[in-house]
């Protein structure tokens, strides 16, 4: 906040160094009224009573459509801990979490190298021919809303009409003929986890091209006097100098794998064959509207607020640890 | 592109404070929120004069507020009947709003102790009835009022149209729509080639047998309509083992999936599979599809489903297919009832919640929507029959598979039965991971019996499941 003393008050008797602080003008109590009060109660009555509210109705055997409930303590949660559908869903999600950032993060660092630095070694550093082109087409999906793009990859994956199986029935795969790639155990997952792959890579590829630019080129043609390849490169100057955007991305893409339930819901509603793409939310929907265990479904919202929770708090770490400069330090 | 990260300081610490300084006051003046409501069912007890033409005694002038599940069969029906209530009652208003999402969209209402007079509790998203049923009237005197033609409503209904709604003895909910489930069929597909529909699962593995020469499939299925087979099944069970299947299975009973008419009819669809009559992929295939394949390339003979099929896929039939139902397969002549007996059921649960503004509208517009004229505007306009008899005349309106459904329910008279365990504990999404994997040939009948159990076993042991016995 800027002092003004262009602004003459009534008190200003004593010499203007000494002026408190703490004066309550109007200027000053509008502005805490605008700026803090009012988004606090904003925030307080729309973020945090909400959470507060979830956690209460988790401890108790509310069923949502009466006004009664009982208090039943940690019951829900115990209950959880025992249903095997839901520890299933709790896996799916934590193996998204595990796979969906990583592979995600790594395809569009590569494609962002590629884009900004990895061209001809003569010259300028820049990146390779043409790569405006695939910049903005590796950036089509992510325009597409999620729900589209879950649909789109239902067709694709269709075991008698989808281009996939069409494919490679057309290259002399015969195996493939009707083969339910959504429907078997061992594929559904994978497929499941390729489509929200396909969603974001092309976005957090925008991403890391955007911070890869606002690293001074200087540093890599010194790189590159010194004999640094591009995988030195990548690894040695762009992969330091952008920690932050990785992170960020990171930990985004974490609290969606976390979620992932439009892509799911999509591709297979019913929590695929063996519940092998359930995932939590999908399992929250059905528990509180379906058979109307709003207490229940609470405490799995509780599970999934604390899992996201637990995943930022290991990204953050897992950065601290590798070398990430510490808390509080301005780069 | 780096932005200034602190640890918990000093001042993020008074932050921290003075949020919760704002929460607690303002906890107090919540808590009241979704834990209390103002009891408002007073409304509903200033009801005008009963009267013939008024029997539920609904106050002159007033509003009735339906909400409608706009699924299938659309709120048109709803809206037509509303139109000659508001002739018949000078001065009242229906408001019928249509939605697809009941739960969600009621939940907070019923909370609040200020639901809609009258819903019509239906689709993927509908309350289950063991959550509401005791904030719901009994319908039993809509029952017993007379039509618009004034003819006492329950002689005008079919058969057993009660039974999906009853709870506890309790009508809570009246089933407007009949629905009959069935095996269905291209009868032009099969005068070509000479094959009957089969009555018993024997029949049906030897038209397997057939459909394979002729390069087609027996049946098909799709991911999301996999428990369609346990619907086919557990019905063709009570037909073969009788009315002791059907209460065990009712009342979650240990190893009732194990009796003997349930095994055999496992038995035989597992032959169906083991022998690949079953169109491979359908764990994969979106459900509509899945039923395309089956209306529109004819890949398989036969689906097993309920009579909506007709409606659903009109846009998706091959011309001339001439869709046809017959009843399920039995085991065997030793069956308990005849190969005739039909699972048919009312669907489209309407239920007037009591604690409505209005609770005599919407029981007026229900007694209105059952009356001949609204009842065969519905079949005419849906090809469906509503529970209301003789609204359908013998052409059908055209449509084969309307003749065929009344036909079916006049060849099974009496023998009409029906069951709700499965949807009034919820246990659908469950099963069908079950029966996905068994018709994709992954798990075996005793896997699928094994299965089914421990769901059975699971909802009965779950002492916070309010269980209903059946009789």
């Amino acid at each position: 906040m800027i002092e003004s003393p262009l602004v003459p008050t009534d008190t200003e008797k004593a010499p203007p160094r000494k002026k408190s602080r703490r004066s309550w003008t109007f200027d000053r109590i509008s502005f805490v009224l605008v700026f803090l009060v009012l988004p606090l109660a904003l925030f307080s009555v729309f973020v945090v009573w909400p959470f507060v509210q979830a956690f209460w109705y988790s401890l108790t055997d509310w069923s949502g459509f009466t006004a009664d409930m009982n208090f039943i303590g940690v019951e829900n949660y115990q209950k959880l801990f025992e249903d095997d559908i839901f520890m299933t869903a709790l896996r799916n999600n934590v193996l998204l979490a595990l796979v969906v950032p990583f592979v995600t993060v790594v395809l569009a660092f590569a494609l962002a190298t590629m884009i900004t630095v990895g061209g001809s070694t003569y010259g300028a550093t820049r990146g390779l021919k043409g790569s405006s082109f695939y910049r903005v087409v590796s950036f089509f999906p992510y325009t597409i809303p999620a729900i589209v793009i879950g649909l789109i990859w239902l067709q694709m994956f269709d075991p008698s009409n989808g281009l996939l199986n069409g494919v490679l029935t057309a290259v002399g795969l015969d195996g493939f003929d009707s083969f339910p790639w959504l429907g078997d155990e061992r594929t559904a997952m994978p497929a499941s986890m390729f489509v929200i792959i396909w969603g974001f890579v092309g976005f957090y590829m925008v991403l890391f091209v955007a911070a890869i630019k606002s690293v001074p080129g200087e540093l890599y043609d010194a790189a590159r006097i010194d004999g640094a390849g591009r995988f030195r490169t990548a690894f040695s100057v762009t992969l330091p100098l952008i920690r932050d955007n990785v992170q960020t991305a990171y930990i985004y893409l974490g609290i969606l794998a976390l979620d992932a339930f439009v892509y799911m819901v999509a591709l297979n509603p019913g929590g695929g064959p063996e519940n092998s793409t359930l995932v939590m939310p999908q399992r929250l929907l059905v528990t509180a509207f379906e058979k109307g265990q709003f207490g229940l479904a609470s405490a799995m919202g509780v599970v999934m607020a604390v899992a996201t929770l637990v995943f930022a708090a290991l990204v953050f770490t897992v950065n601290r640890l590798v070398g990430g400069r510490p808390e509080g330090v301005r780069g | 592109m780096s932005i200034e990260r602190k640890t918990v300081d000093r001042r993020t610490l008074l932050r921290g404070a003075l949020a919760a300084a704002a929460v607690i006051p303002l906890s107090s003046t919540l808590a009241a929120c979704a834990g209390s409501n103002s009891d408002s069912d007073d409304d509903s007890s200033k009801g005008g004069e009963k009267s013939a033409d008024n029997p539920f005694g609904m106050a002159a002038d007033s509003t009735t507020d339906a909400v409608i599940f706009d699924g299938g069969y659309g709120t048109d029906y709803v809206a037509f009947a509303a139109t000659i209530m508001q002739k018949n009652h000078k001065g009242s208003t229906v408001k019928v709003s249509p939605t697809t999402e009941i739960s969600q969209e009621l939940q907070p209402r019923f909370v609040a102790g200020d639901p809609p007079d009258l819903i019509d509790n239906s689709g993927e998203n509908s309350i289950g009835f063991a959550t509401i049923l005791d904030q719901v009237e009994d319908l039993s005197d809509v029952l017993d009022a007379e039509n618009l033609e004034g003819t006492k409503i329950r002689d005008t209904l079919y058969e057993g149209v009660e039974a999906p709604g009853t709870f506890d003895g309790k009508l809570a909910a009246l089933n407007y729509v009949m629905t009959v489930y069935a095996v269905w069929y291209s009868s032009s597909l099969f005068e070509e080639n000479g094959w009957t529909p089969p009555k018993t699962w024997d029949e049906a593995i030897a038209l397997g047998a057939e459909a394979k020469k002729a390069g087609k499939y027996l049946f098909l299925w799709g991911k999301e309509a996999a428990t369609y087979y346990q619907t086919l099944a557990i019905a063709s069970a009570i037909k073969q083992g009788g009315d002791e299947v059907r209460l065990a299975l009712g009342n979650l009973e240990p190893n009732c999936w194990s009796m003997p008419a349930v095994q055999a009819v496992f038995e035989a669809m597992g032959t169906i599979v083991d022998r690949g009559y079953m169109k491979p992929g359908g764990a994969g295939t979106q459900f509509t599809a899945a039923q395309a394949q089956w209306s529109n390339n004819q890949d398989a003979l036969l689906y097993p489903s309920g009579s909506w099929i007709e409606n659903e896929m009109k846009d998706q039939t091959k011309a001339g297919f001439d869709m046809k139902g017959f009843p399920e397969m039995i085991v065997d002549d030793s069956s308990a009832m005849p190969w005739e007996a039909l699972h048919a059921a009312a669907g489209e649960p309407f239920q007037v919640p009591s604690k409505g503004k209005n609770v005599p509208g919407g029981k007026e517009l229900l007694r209105t929507m059952l009356s001949k004229e609204a009842a065969t505007n519905f079949a005419k306009t849906k090809l469906a029959p509503t529970i209301v008899k003789d609204t359908v005349p013998a052409d059908g309106f055209g449509s084969t598979a309307l003749v065929s459904q009344t036909d079916m329910l006049k060849a099974a008279g009496p023998n009409v039965f029906t069951w709700t365990f499965v949807d009034l504990y919820g246990t659908n999404v469950d099963q069908l991971v079950v029966w996905n994997s068994f018709l994709a040939g992954k798990s075996s009948v005793k896997e699928l019996t094994s299965r089914l159990q421990d769901i059975t076993d699971k909802v009965r042991e779950d002492d916070s499941i309010k269980k209903i016995p059946v009789t």
